[in-house]
C-alpha cells in the first residue's frame, strides 16, 4: 500500500473510531471498561 | 522491505484506533455534567444544592461512586466514598506510582490548592472542601470500611508511606 494510500486509510479509520465512540450505543462504555480493567491490572 | 512495511502499517493502524477512541472520550466528556467511569468530566450543574445541618453520612454506605468537583481546576471525576465516625472520606490510591501520577492528577490539585470541591451524591450536590488525612485515629475506621465495602485492602502504613492518600470531604467553614 502506498503512503498516499495508508495515510487516507487512517484519517478514515480515525473517522469512523470517533463517530462510533460519540454516536454507536454502548462503545463508549465499553472502550472505558476495557481501559480500566488495563489499569486496574497495571497501576503497581 | 514490503512486508516490513505491511507491519509496520498495520501496527500503526493498531495504536491509531485506541489513541483515536481515547482521545475522543477525553474531549467529549471535558464540559459535561459530571465524570464517566474514567475520563474526568466538567462542573457538576444538575442537581439540588444542599443547604443546613450536616447529614447523617451512613446513607453513603448504600452509594458505589460519587462524583467529585474541584473548584479549581474545575473537572470532576467518580471516587469511592468512605463514612466513618459521622465523616465522609474519599481515597485517591496508587499515589506512588507512575500510573497514578499520571491517572490521579485531581488528587495533587487538592493537595496543593484550596480543596474546595462539589461533591454529587445521589443526585444532591454538596459543597465541601478536602482535607488530606495523614495521620488520624480515624484512619483505621476508614481502612475498615473501604475492605467491608469494596473489597480493597488498606492500612495506616499505606496512608502513612503516601501510597494511597485519604481526603476528608470537610464541611466549608462559613
Amino acid at each position: 500500500m502506498s503512503m498516499r494510500s495508508y495515510l487516507v486509510l487512517c484519517l478514515a479509520v480515525s473517522a469512523a473510531v470517533c463517530l462510533a465512540v460519540l454516536f454507536v450505543p454502548g462503545v463508549s462504555e465499553t472502550v472505558e471498561r476495557l481501559v480500566l480493567g488495563f489499569l486496574s491490572r497495571n497501576a503497581r | 522491505m514490503k512486508p516490513l512495511r505491511i507491519v509496520l502499517q498495520v501496527l500503526g493502524l493498531a495504536v491509531l484506533v485506541p489513541v483515536v477512541a481515547l482521545a475522543t472520550l477525553r474531549i467529549e466528556h471535558r464540559n459535561a455534567d459530571g465524570p464517566s467511569i474514567l475520563f474526568p468530566g466538567g462542573a457538576l450543574v444538575s442537581g439540588p444544592l444542599h443547604t443546613g445541618p450536616e447529614p447523617d453520612w451512613s446513607f453513603t454506605d448504600q452509594v458505589g461512586t460519587v462524583e467529585l468537583q474541584l473548584t479549581d481546576p474545575v473537572s470532576s471525576r467518580r471516587v469511592w466514598i468512605m463514612a466513618a465516625d459521622g465523616r465522609i472520606f474519599v481515597p485517591s490510591g496508587y499515589m506512588t506510582s507512575l500510573l497514578g501520577r499520571l491517572w490521579k492528577h485531581w488528587a495533587f490539585q487538592a493537595d496543593q490548592g484550596d480543596g474546595l470541591a462539589v461533591v454529587r451524591i445521589d443526585g444532591t450536590r454538596y459543597p465541601r472542601r478536602l482535607v488530606r488525612i495523614h495521620n488520624d485515629p480515624v484512619l483505621d475506621a476508614i481502612a475498615a470500611k473501604m475492605a467491608h465495602k469494596y473489597g480493597a485492602p488498606l492500612t495506616r502504613a499505606d496512608v502513612e508511606a503516601g501510597n494511597t492518600w485519604i481526603f476528608e470531604l470537610a464541611p466549608r467553614e462559613g
